[in-house]
C-alpha cells in the first residue's frame, strides 16, 4: 500500500456556517493516506459535515491549508478549473438524501458527472456504468424521479453518482443513520467490498473517509478512528486505540454507551 | 441665515441621510456584486465555450424552449391586442386629422423601438424569469449548488449559461415576433374599420420610417434585454446562500431590480440615438 497522503490537513480551523464567530473545529491537523479506511465519529453538530465539505473544498476554512491529492485547495476558488481535476478524484456523499437533483431522473443523476467530464451521451453513459447499476441493485429504479424514492434509496443513487468517475477517494457523510437491517447489510458489504476493491467499483481499494454519530456499526470495518467533540479534533488511531479511550469524553457518547 | 433654521435643516439633512445610507450602500452593493457576476460569467462562457457540449447543449435548447416558444401564444395574444389597441388605433386617428403619412414614423418610434423589446422581455421576466428564480433559490437553499461542485460541475457553466443564453434568444425572437403580429394585426383592424390605406402604403411608411440604425440597436436592445434579465434572476437566485423562507423575498427583488434595469438600458439607447 502507498503511503502518499491523500488527504492532509494543517491547523484547520473552521467556522459555524450559520454563526461565523464561533469556531464548530479548531486545530484540525490530519493525514489520510492512500487505501485507508477512517472513521470519524462525533456526536451531531460537532462539525463533521463540514469538516468533509471543508475537504472537498466547498466549505472555506477559517485559517490552516488543506491539501488534496498534493494539491493546496484554495480558500477562495480562483483556480475553478483546477479545483475540477481534484474533484473528478474524489467523490462526496451528502448526509440525509444525498441532494440529488429532483428535475433529473436516476439515470440523468448517475450519469451527470460522465456527461458532463467526458461529454458521453446518456445512453454512452449508462452503457459505462451499467456494472456500478448492478451493484448498487437501481436498476429498477433508473426512470424514477428522486422525489419518488425513498430515503434509503436515494442516498444509494446519490453514492452511485459519487462513484461514477470511478474516484480514488470517497468520503461518505453520515451514510448509516436512519437504515433498515437490510440496507445497512447492504452499505456494510459495500464498505467492506470498497475498501478491499472490487471490480464494479473501479478494481482498486478506495480511499474512504466516513463519519457516524454512531460508531458501532463501523467499529469493526474501520482502519483508523478519529473524534470531533466540543470544537476538538482528536485522533484516536486504531480499534483497539477506541477501546482503551472509551473512558475519554465524547468517546463513551458515540459507542452508544448512555449510562 | 436664523441659526435655528440652520439646525433645523441640519438635523433634517442627517435625518435623511441616515433613512437613506443603508439603501444606498445596499445598492452600490448589489451593482457591484452583479458586476463581478456578469463578469464570472462572461469568463465561463469565454473559458468554456463549445465544453461539454453533450450537456450543456441540451440545457441551452431546454431553456430557449421553455423562455421562448412556450410563451408564443400569449405573447401571440399581446401581439394582436397591441395591434388593435395602438396600431389600428394609430392609423385610424391619423387619418381623422389628415397626417397618415406620420403614422409609420409614430409606430416605429413608439412601438418597434421601445414597446416592442421591453413587453417582449416583461413578458419572458413575468411568466419564466420569476419561476428561475423560485428555482434556483431552492436548489441553493437545498445545497444542490453544493453538489453540483462536488462533482466538479461547475455551476456558472452548468445553471447560469444555458439560461443567460436562453433568455436572450427568446427576447430577441420574441419581439421580432411580436412586432410582425402587432403591425400585421394592427393593419388588419384598421382595414375592417374602413380604413383607406393599402398593405403596400402602410408596410411602406413603416420601412421609410425605419433607418439602417434601427436594425443593429434592435438587435443590441433586446439582446441586452434578455441578457441582463437572466443575469440578474441567476444573480438572485444562485449568489449567495438563501434560507427556503428568503426566495420569495429574492424573486420580489429580482422583478424590481429587472424591471430598472431593462429601464436604464432603454434610457441609454435613447441617448445612443439622439447621439448618432
Amino acid at each position: 500500500m502507498s503511503t502518499l497522503p491523500i488527504i492532509t490537513l494543517d491547523g484547520v480551523r473552521i467556522l459555524h456556517p450559520h454563526n461565523p464567530k464561533t469556531s464548530l473545529l479548531n486545530d484540525v491537523s490530519w493525514q489520510v493516506e492512500a487505501g485507508s479506511f477512517w472513521v470519524v465519529a462525533g456526536l451531531q453538530g460537532s462539525g463533521k459535515s463540514a469538516l468533509l465539505e471543508t475537504i472537498a473544498g466547498i466549505r472555506p476554512q477559517a485559517s490552516g491549508s488543506v491539501q488534496l491529492f498534493g494539491e493546496t485547495i484554495p480558500v477562495r476558488s480562483d483556480d475553478a478549473l483546477a479545483l475540477t481535476e481534484i474533484r473528478r478524484r474524489m467523490g462526496l456523499l451528502f448526509k440525509g438524501n444525498g441532494r440529488l437533483f429532483p428535475s433529473l431522473s436516476v439515470l440523468e443523476n448517475l450519469a451527470l458527472p460522465r456527461c458532463y467530464h467526458r461529454n458521453e451521451t446518456l445512453s454512452e453513459a449508462a452503457s459505462d456504468l451499467a456494472p456500478l447499476i448492478d451493484y448498487l441493485e437501481l436498476d429498477g429504479l433508473l426512470e424514477q424521479i428522486p422525489s419518488h424514492l425513498g430515503s434509503s434509496w436515494s442516498r444509494r443513487v446519490a453514492l452511485g453518482r459519487a462513484l461514477a468517475q470511478q474516484p480514488e477517494l470517497i468520503l461518505l457523510d453520515n451514510p448509516l443513520s436512519g437504515l433498515d437491517t437490510t440496507q445497512l447489510r447492504w452499505w456494510r458489504n459495500f464498505l467492506r467490498d470498497a475498501s478491499r476493491g472490487h471490480p464494479a467499483l473501479g478494481g482498486h481499494p478506495l480511499t474512504l473517509v466516513i463519519t457516524t454519530d454512531e460508531l458501532t456499526p463501523l467499529l469493526p470495518l474501520g482502519h483508523q478512528f478519529a473524534l470531533t467533540h466540543a470544537g476538538r479534533w482528536t485522533v484516536l488511531g486504531d480499534r483497539a486505540s477506541v477501546h482503551t479511550a472509551r473512558s475519554q469524553e465524547g468517546v463513551r457518547e458515540i459507542l452508544g454507551e448512555i449510562h | 441665515m436664523d441659526p435655528l433654521t440652520s439646525t433645523f435643516n441640519r438635523a433634517e439633512v442627517r435625518k435623511l441621510g441616515l433613512r437613506f445610507a443603508p439603501a444606498l450602500i445596499e445598492t452600490i452593493e448589489t451593482v457591484t456584486h452583479l458586476a463581478a457576476f456578469t463578469l464570472i460569467t462572461l469568463a465561463t462562457g469565454w473559458t468554456r465555450f463549445g465544453q461539454n457540449s453533450r450537456v450543456i447543449r441540451p440545457r441551452t435548447l431546454h431553456e430557449i424552449y421553455r423562455s421562448g416558444v412556450q410563451l408564443l401564444p400569449i405573447v401571440g395574444f399581446l401581439g394582436i391586442a397591441l395591434g388593435v389597441v395602438f396600431v389600428g388605433q394609430t392609423l385610424a386617428l391619423m387619418q381623422q386629422v389628415g397626417a397618415s403619412g406620420f403614422s409609420g414614423t409614430l409606430i416605429v418610434t413608439v412601438f418597434i423601438r421601445e414597446l416592442a423589446p421591453l413587453t417582449a422581455g416583461l413578458v419572458v421576466l413575468a411568466r419564466v424569469g420569476t419561476a428561475t428564480v423560485i428555482e434556483l433559490g431552492t436548489a441553493r437553499a437545498l445545497g444542490e449548488v453544493e453538489a453540483l461542485e462536488a462533482l466538479g460541475v461547475d455551476p456558472i457553466h452548468y445553471l447560469v449559461l444555458p439560461r443567460v443564453v436562453g433568455f436572450t434568444t427568446s427576447v430577441l425572437c420574441l419581439s421580432l415576433y411580436l412586432i410582425l403580429l402587432t403591425l400585421t394585426s394592427g393593419y388588419a383592424f384598421a382595414f375592417t374599420r374602413g380604413l383607406k390605406i393599402s398593405p403596400t402604403e402602410f408596410f411602406g411608411s413603416i420601412a421609410l420610417a425605419l433607418s439602417w440604425l434601427d436594425f443593429p440597436v434592435l438587435l443590441a436592445k433586446t439582446t441586452s434585454f434578455g441578457a441582463v434579465i437572466g443575469l440578474i434572476i441567476c444573480y438572485h437566485g444562485l449568489a449567495r446562500p438563501l434560507a427556503l423562507d428568503e426566495v420569495g423575498q429574492a424573486t420580489t427583488r429580482t422583478v424590481g431590480h429587472c424591471v430598472i434595469a431593462c429601464l436604464l438600458l432603454d434610457a441609454l439607447f435613447i441617448a445612443l440615438y439622439l447621439f448618432l
